[in-house]
């Protein structure tokens, strides 16, 4: 019924879609929190895929502890983020600050910043060309299903990202501190006065998110072979827009606008050269601002 | 002779007499290079400055602005040969056009939403320049061969260039200048602070929000066109994402809403590249610990949009204060 090489088409696009949702995931959580965009997330990805490909080099132990290894790094690379670059702008948490623009602004800025320097630094570590990766830890080994061919990154990929999102689900609806960031990204002066530690929520939201994050670069590391410190940037963009076509703090609308989009981009592969897919997910970006303002699944805003 | 005309006069020295003879004394064209590319980012950073800074519209995608005017200029020049002297008002209409395309449907967004849709049209700009080959060539960028041709006379030499691209991106920022310290400007900043207030009294916030916003794009494409026609070539990479937020961080760390703090904020980070050559490979890291410690020190900018607003009044007061006229026109 349908064409093979489309069903293989949609394959990728799922496995596309998860790495933007787990990425997308981190952005609505801190932009939940703190009201402000995370510049710097973009590059807790290159460090997870990174952290991975040294632990490969240095001891090749199992996937599943380069997946943890890249974890770590993600989680640790949140919390310095929050304490160097977020931090030092919420000393003062009356109602007017946290609102006030010139304080957002600082902090995209200061974010912005540390991601240069993270980027920086690592083009002087590791040198701005393509790292390769041990073939034995490529996830691209094919399995034919009938008459279309997937590799094992998908099932992978697909598995890994259910298991974060089951987890990530339980941690925000039943643990303590799950609870702690629903209340602080509801509303955060309210949060406070009820006695929760905003501070140590929102470092929590930090390690949570950038954890994630940090496993979708490692994966996408490992599903394309080719690790460099830019790559963190196209993806991180892509995110971006599935947090806004989500409506900017809703984890479900992110997610799935997230799949959205992956599946869309490698659709369109089939109609036109691969050159021009990024464009439908700008393309989309434009519709739902023009279109529907408030994302395709937010509750109406206040402006801000 | 009075202070701020005192001012004037220095600046005008420095530009059009210190500045060049120093560069003649180095004899290097390495040098001619940086001081253009100090003015082409001086200009970007003051049209940026427009709309960011003035009317408090976060713009993430300047630099792609600032490509339609350098392919503008570089195509018009290399495939049907229209000269400097017609090329440089096209590439600003031409940027204009595109940006007044951009805000008819943007212009209602509010803030972060605004933001990520220029963010978008900017990428969408780039990728015409990266893969539409038929039209921009691609990857492989422009060449322009055509050398900076002013009425019939064609200027060769390093020091022509260097008066007429100084020439033009003066003029630009000394109109943008004007604009930001108007009443105009003055009910731009108003916008910026409160908009549905500034609506309420009787001002048209969207028609506005889009002058401000093709202004600073026709001013982009004259800049993106100053650039063509001193490199010489132009390839995508020169207008992507992160050159937006170059000039985004100009202006930030000069000061958001201040004209000069813009400008010094723009040498700094044209310069400090260059002088920190000595570092090598740390300094892009320099750079970035410049901007992080300009952020969290210095949050109102180098030089902030208070103490710019004083300098602008006095030295564009002293004029006003002269007028005796019953009207009375601006501030005292």
């Amino acid at each position: 019924m349908f064409d093979p090489y489309f069903l293989q088409q949609l394959a990728i696009g799922v496995s596309l879609g998860m790495i933007y949702a787990l990425m997308a995931i981190g952005f609505t959580l801190i932009f939940g929190v703190l009201n402000v965009v995370n510049f710097a997330h973009g590059e807790v990805y290159t460090i997870g895929a990174f952290a991975g490909l040294m632990a490969i080099t240095a001891f090749a132990p199992p996937l599943l502890v380069v997946l943890f290894i890249a974890l770590a790094a993600g989680a640790f690379a949140g919390f310095g983020l929050e304490r160097l670059a977020f931090r030092p702008f919420r000393r003062f948490s009356d109602e007017a600050s946290l609102k006030s623009r010139a304080m957002r602004e600082a902090t995209l800025m200061s974010s912005l910043a540390m991601s240069i320097i993270a980027r920086e630094a690592m083009e002087l570590i590791f040198g701005s060309q393509f790292q390769s990766v041990d073939l034995a830890y490529l996830i691209n080994k094919p399995i034919e299903i009938g008459p279309i061919t997937i590799v094992n990154g998908d099932l992978i990929i697909l598995g890994i990202t259910l298991l974060m999102l089951a987890g990530l689900q339980w941690l925000l609806k039943k643990s303590p501190i799950g609870m702690s960031i629903r209340a602080v990204s509801n509303n955060a002066l309210g949060a406070k006065y009820c006695g929760i530690n905003t501070d140590r929520t929102i470092i929590f939201t930090f390690i949570i998110g950038s954890g994630m994050g940090a496993l979708a670069g490692i994966l996408v590391g490992l599903y394309y072979g080719a690790i460099f410190p830019a790559m963190g940037f196209t993806p991180g963009i892509k995110a971006f827009v599935a947090m806004v076509m989500g409506g900017l703090s809703s984890i479900p609308g992110a997610v799935v606008s997230a799949m959205i989009l992956g599946l869309a981009e490698s659709i369109s592969t089939s109609f036109m050269p691969s050159v021009w897919s990024d464009m439908v997910a700008y393309a989309f970006l434009l519709a739902t601002l023009i279109f529907f303002p408030q994302g395709l699944f937010g509750a109406r805003r206040e402006r801000v | 002779m009075s202070k701020p005309l005192l001012i004037k006069l220095l600046l005008l020295v420095i530009v059009f007499a210190v500045v060049p003879l120093a560069l003649e004394g180095f004899g290097k064209g390495y040098y001619y290079q940086i001081a253009t590319l100090a003015f082409v980012f001086m200009l970007l950073a003051a049209s940026l400055h427009l709309v960011t800074g003035v009317a408090g519209l976060l713009h993430l995608g300047h630099a792609s602005l600032y490509g339609v005017g350098a392919y503008v200029a570089a195509l018009l020049g290399s495939k049907y040969g229209i000269g400097f002297t017609i090329g440089l008002p096209l590439a600003g209409l031409g940027a204009a056009f595109v940006a007044f395309l951009v805000a008819l449907p943007t212009m209602r967004l509010m803030s972060i939403y605004f933001a990520v849709a220029t963010l978008g049209i900017g990428q969408m700009l780039f990728l015409v320049f990266q893969n539409w080959v038929g039209l921009t060539n691609g990857p492989n960028g422009v060449m322009l061969f055509d050398g900076i041709d002013l009425f019939g006379v064609a200027i060769n030499s390093e020091l022509g260039i260097y008066y007429v691209v100084a020439a033009v991106s003066a003029v630009s920022i000394l109109i943008l200048n004007r604009l930001s310290h108007s009443y105009y400007g003055n009910a731009l900043r108003s916008l910026r602070e409160d908009d549905q207030c500034t609506a309420a009294m009787g001002i048209n916030v969207t028609v506005m929000k889009i002058q401000a916003f093709v202004i600073s794009a026709f001013f982009a494409g004259i800049a993106g066109a100053l650039w063509a026609y001193t490199t010489g070539y132009i390839s995508p990479n020169d207008f992507n994402f992160s050159q937006s937020i170059l000039i985004l961080t100009m202006v930030v760390v000069g000061g958001l809403g201040s004209l000069p703090g813009v400008l010094i904020g723009a040498l700094l980070l044209i310069l400090l590249p260059e002088v920190l050559r000595y570092f090598g490979d740390i300094r892009n890291i320099i750079v970035g610990l410049l901007m992080f410690g300009a952020i969290l020190f210095l949050p109102k900018g180098l030089f902030g949009e208070v103490n710019a607003l004083n300098f602008a009044r006095r030295l564009l007061g002293s004029a006003w204060s002269e007028d005796n006229s019953e009207k009375g026109i601006g501030w005292k």
